[in-house]
């Protein structure tokens, strides 16, 4: 017999001392007497429910006694056939790894075909924006170019200068074996102009636009708001990716610039702590670095650019819907161009030694 | 009285959009708030339900101060009420069950197979017997608002927020929802405070209702839907009731 209360919290004692009792014990008949009972909540009426299906005493005859009209009904809306119409999650069905390969193979080609799409449609629309300036969203590239570029100074000068210093430090050590400490201003000039400025610029380029326009065109996705561009006979491509392509294209190579010369900056204060002075360390860097070298940091820039700029925008027309579709997508950009920059960077230091630019 | 708004003052920042308001919610009713788009109803409800603190004022729920409520008191007043948000707000990572249970495996210690018998047993009393292994994103609009009712009426409370039920929902839909709401008043005596302005739906649902007003930044109506509709002297209170539009809406053309 059950009294009193049957809340969520007196059921807690009520399932413990009925699970003591009944748990392997022989019943063959329950009868449960509940007219003492006072108030019945959700969790009060689960269990006279469990009882009543036999789950506790498997193969009794269970039967719920004295319960209050009022109870009754509410007590009758879930019946054990509501129960057993319940099949909980299909538990994920293992796949033989040939059906496996499968889908990866067509999500990789799906992948393939959506980047090629992109691609075209960046080519279809590029150049014509740009020939045409009353095509071309300039007030768009401004805003752009001013997140992407402007707002990313102090984080660039920031990393810049400290690449500086690191580079500086960790080559003085070395070269001051073989006494030739004055050569840390050609390390770092050559290596910041080559390789680091473009690479770092472009790291920094790829965590804060590449998530940013990902995110930004994935949730103008799920809010349809690209279905109203399409409605209205817009192309997302000329309204959203080509403007973030053209900030990408101008701002890569600025940053840049800014940050080999942060990095240049941190280096020779550095060497002004070594005791070099400021002439002699001018000197050098000016001797170390040839034309050729700029131009190649600045054809990397370019290209990281426009990776960073429409592997954000390919990322964000890929969403997908749902809560998580979003931040899927960001994601996808960051990894996406941080990999696609390797690449090129990689490309880029073979095809130069080849042509020993 | 089961919750009492007293001289609440609500906005953002310097902005005040309703000025000392007061009312009271009596135990089982089904209360409306009403009004235009844009003038307060749901900062209002959400002030009510602790999420937007007040300017001045104090909301009492079962006879405690919900605005000055800190810790575990306010922990113990948040469990007298459930919420629903006008999308569902269910969380997309989960089931519905999960998403109705989530509650009962937070906040109690019930063995596994009454939970699960709680939740299902909710959503078969929404109507959603079936739909228990299905993720959100498979379920209608309307079956996720319901879905949000199980969820909010999971852990037996007496009050049931409920922001813009009928929104965006078929007349149809909407219909069962009232149906589901009007049910759960009259057959567990749950008290519901709505926000709403679907009048079809308030007709059919609601005991009373309260109407504020931006200009006014109070309230300018109380009293039962069909007592505003024919008795109403405010002229806005009367054309909002009788869907009769403002002039300077008309298009004239040029």
């Amino acid at each position: 017999m059950l009294r009193g209360r049957l809340s969520a919290r007196s059921v807690v004692d009520c399932w413990n001392t009925l699970e003591q009792k009944l748990r392997g014990a022989r019943v063959k008949t329950l009868e449960v007497d509940v007219s003492g009972v006072d108030f019945c909540g959700g969790a009060g009426f689960a269990l006279l429910r469990y009882l009543n299906m036999g789950k506790m005493t498997p193969g009794a005859k269970v039967s719920i006694v004295g319960l209050a009209t009022g109870f009754q009904t509410i007590f009758e809306g879930f019946t054990s056939k509501d129960y057993d119409a319940f099949h909980p999650l299909d538990q994920a069905k293992s796949h033989p790894l040939i059906e496996e390969a499968g889908h990866a193979t067509r999500q990789l080609i799906g992948d393939v075909r959506d980047q090629v799409d992109f691609l075209g449609g960046v080519a279809a629309n590029l150049p014509p924006s740009l020939f045409n300036p009353k095509r071309m969203r300039w007030p768009e590239v401004r805003h752009v170019f001013e997140l992407a570029g402007a707002n990313a100074v102090p984080i660039v000068s920031l990393v810049s200068l400290l690449l500086g210093f690191i580079i500086a430090f960790e080559s003085a050590q070395r070269l001051a074996e073989f006494g030739a400490q004055i050569y840390v201003a050609n390390t770092i000039t050559v290596v910041m102009v080559r390789e680091m400025g473009p690479l770092m610029t472009a790291i920094l380029l790829a965590g804060r636009s590449a998530s940013a326009f990902a995110a930004e065109i994935g949730t103008m996705k799920v809010n349809e708001e690209l279905n109203a561009l399409e409605t209205l006979g817009l192309s997302p491509f000329r309204f959203l990716v080509v403007p973030r392509i053209v900030a990408g294209i101008l701002v890569a190579p600025l940053l840049t610039c800014y940050s080999i010369l942060m990095g240049v900056v941190g280096g020779a204060l550095v060497m002004l702590g070594l005791g070099f002075s400021l002439e002699l360390i001018l000197h050098q860097m000016a001797l170390s670095v040839r034309l050729g070298d700029l131009a190649v940091g600045m054809e990397k820039s370019l290209v990281f650019g426009v990776i960073v700029a429409g592997v954000g925008c390919w990322r964000g027309l890929q969403t997908e819907q749902g809560p998580s579709a979003v931040g899927l997508s960001t994601t996808r950009a960051v990894v996406t161009s941080l990999l696609l920059i390797i690449v090129a960077d990689a490309c880029f230091s073979t095809i130069s030694y080849f042509l020993k630019a | 009285m089961v919750i009492s708004v007293k001289d609440l003052s609500i906005g953002y920042g310097d902005r005040v959009i309703l000025e000392k308001v007061n009312f009271q919610v009596r135990r089982g009713e089904v209360f409306v708030i009403l009004g235009e788009s844009g003038c307060g109803k749901s900062t209002l409800m959400k002030t009510m339900i602790g999420l937007n603190p007040p300017q001045s004022g104090e909301v009492w729920i079962e006879g405690s101060n919900l605005v000055a409520a800190v810790g575990d008191e306010r922990l113990r007043l948040l469990r007298k009420f459930g919420v629903m948000y006008q999308s569902g707000a269910l969380f997309g990572s989960m089931t519905v069950l999960e998403n109705v249970r989530l509650p009962l495996d937070e906040f109690t210690d019930l063995p596994k197979p009454l939970k699960e018998l709680v939740s299902l047993s909710k959503l078969k009393l929404v109507g959603l017997g079936g739909a228990g292994s299905k993720m959100p994103s498979e379920l209608s609009g309307g079956m996720q608002k319901r879905a949000a009712i199980a969820r909010a009426m999971v852990m037996d409370p007496g009050i049931l927020f409920l922001d813009e039920p009928s929104a965006g929902l078929d007349p149809i839909t909407s219909a069962g929802l009232d149906l589901l709401i009007s049910g759960l008043s009259h057959h567990f005596g749950i008290t519901f405070v709505i926000v709403s302005h679907e009048l079809a739906s308030i007709y059919a649902i609601a005991d009373r209702i309260i109407m504020v007003d931006c200009s006014a930044k109070g309230i300018i109506a109380e009293g039962k839907p069909a007592e505003l509709r024919d008795r109403a002297t405010d002229p806005w209170v009367h054309r909002f009731f009788n869907r009769e539009a403002d002039a300077s809406h008309s298009v004239q053309p040029t």
